[in-house]
């Protein structure tokens, strides 16, 4: 990964926004989406800013999925951001252990809420996959099949690099099957990674119904549809409600609904 | 028929990002493994092929079956087991994989005669399956859990039209196959089958067997779809139970 100024982080502000839509195959039947996304900012006590970005993919299997992934991100912006600001670690073994940290009160919180439902804890199944940008490093936790791409360095030529962040391991051979936070060792499947590079810009959370969209064959980012949907957030000129339509009407286009039927959730953050 | 549009961008801003849709979309193999003997001769092998170009005209308007499915067809009768390239038989030694995305498929026009070599076709059924897999993920495509699809009127025979019990070896096959979820075995009896006909396909899929009156190809092939669809949204084992069921029972609400 490249590396830019360190200050420029420190001091640099986000803008961030999520879009959710349904998929093709629920828009159909007429089923609500049931991917969730949600981003808050909170400050250290020294005044920097921290940034959480959540996505959650609701299992199409289970009833009430819908809640789940949004009582998920709710409470990953809250448990990630709260430990983040009041203990300020550095990049290495004692991110992993935070971000774990984190995802344990949010388990523990979820199973809670859920209980006092009186339905089964599955019927709530869905993914999460959690960002939190500090001054020091960006950590990245996921369980599911949801994906991370940050913007940091550019090539030879001055072109920006896009970074797929490594992925959760797959539960299956099935593109449809994965890892919930609600699966009985849902633990053993979490991934964390601890990302040290000043020179992070942008980053971008989906759901894996943008899978064949935000990445290539091989795997790699698709650096032109990655930087076709950050560019609207890196100017103000354009009013957002418009903005943020015209990305729902992509997400749900022909040509997207044709790769993958999948609900589509797109959370983008760049640096201003 | 493989290099058709794909399907446009609607907003301006968005439409000059490149990405390889056709050989991107998430794929669900699907395999019709066909009984094209003598006894399927006449009206029962006419409403095939009506059902089949009716069911492909379907799939076409699907955006997304349309670009995730793709279809290999296999037929048992006239001496032989024949694998299709769409409309297109394969013949030993052509190296071409039978399946075609849906999209681009063309039903052949299927005539019956012949024995029922049906051992020999859900062995190669399995086969065309595994290779496929091994495709995709070579290509690095994801895929969902293949679909097989028998069906027919008849017994097992031979070569020379006699009845065989040679079917018995692939039980134990389709049984760990179909365990390890390698795919979704649907075995469907039509027309007069009897009982020891249907007693094979209980055997081969035992989940999801039916004795259907008539030759209800139409229906059979839109519970392919629904099927499909399922699989399409992350569906549990009880939502293809309950497709199956409504199937059987004769009721196409498949999206209830």
């Amino acid at each position: 990964m490249g590396r830019g100024g360190a200050s420029a982080r420190a001091g640099g502000e986000w803008r961030t926004h999520g879009v959710s839509v349904e998929g093709y195959r629920h828009r159909r039947t007429g089923v609500p989406c049931q991917d969730a996304w949600h981003s808050a900012q909170f400050r250290t006590g020294s005044g920097d800013r921290i940034v959480v970005l959540a996505v959650a993919d609701g299992a199409g299997s289970r009833p009430r999925s819908q809640e789940g992934a949004q009582l998920a991100v709710r409470l990953a912006t809250e448990h990630f951001g709260r430990e983040a600001a009041q203990l300020r670690v550095p990049a290495g073994e004692a991110v992993h252990g935070l971000l774990h940290s984190a995802f344990q009160s949010v388990c523990r919180e979820f199973l809670v809420a859920v209980e006092q439902t009186g339905a089964p804890a599955q019927d709530f199944a869905t993914t999460l996959t959690v960002v939190v940008i500090t001054p020091d490093w960006l950590g990245h936790l996921s369980v599911g099949d949801g994906l991370v791409i940050v913007r940091a360095g550019t090539d030879e030529d001055g072109i920006p690099l896009f970074h797929l962040l490594p992925q959760a391991a797959a539960a299956s051979e099935y593109s449809n099957e994965t890892v919930f936070l609600t699966s009985r060792d849902a633990g053993r499947w979490v991934r964390t990674d601890c990302v040290d590079d000043p020179g992070i810009d942008a980053v971008v959370l989906s759901t894996d119904g943008l899978t064949q969209a935000a990445l290539t064959r091989f795997q790699t980012p698709n650096a032109s549809f990655l930087a076709a949907v950050l560019g609207p957030l890196e100017t103000s000129a354009k009013d957002p409600d418009t903005e943020e339509a015209d990305l729902a009407e992509l997400l749900r286009s022909d040509r997207l609904s044709a790769v993958n039927a999948d609900d589509k959730t797109l959370l983008r953050a760049v640096r201003v | 028929m493989m290099n058709e549009p794909p399907p446009p961008t609607a907003v301006p801003q968005y439409a000059d990002f490149d990405f390889e849709l056709d050989n991107n979309a998430q794929r669900l193999p699907l395999v019709l493994c066909l009984d094209n003997s003598r006894s399927m001769e006449g009206r029962p092998i006419q409403a095939l092929n009506e059902a089949l170009r009716e069911w492909t005209r379907e799939l076409h308007d699907d955006v997304s079956l349309s670009y995730s499915v793709e279809v290999a067809v296999i037929t048992f009768g006239d001496q032989s087991v024949t694998a299709y390239r769409g409309a297109e038989p394969l013949y030993p030694g052509m190296n071409l994989s039978p399946f075609v995305p849906a999209h681009a498929f063309t039903a052949p026009t299927l005539a019956a005669n012949g024995v029922t070599l049906m051992t020999e076709a859900v062995e190669l059924a399995m086969q065309i399956v595994a290779a496929r897999k091994t495709e995709l993920r070579k290509l690095g495509l994801q895929y969902y859990r293949p679909q097989i699809c028998l069906v027919t009127d008849g017994l097992p025979t031979d070569g020379t039209g006699h009845y065989t019990t040679t079917w018995q070896r692939i039980v134990p096959v389709l049984a760990e196959e179909q365990r390890s979820r390698r795919f979704r075995l649907y075995a469907i009896g039509v027309g007069g089958i009897t009982e020891r006909g249907q007693a094979v396909l209980r055997a081969f899929a035992p989940t999801y067997n039916a004795q259907l009156q008539g030759f209800p190809f139409r229906e059979l092939l839109q519970m392919m779809s629904a099927s499909a669809a399922a699989e399409q949204k992350g569906e549990g084992e009880e939502a293809f139970e309950k497709i199956f069921h409504q199937f059987r029972t004769q009721r196409p609400a498949w999206e209830a």
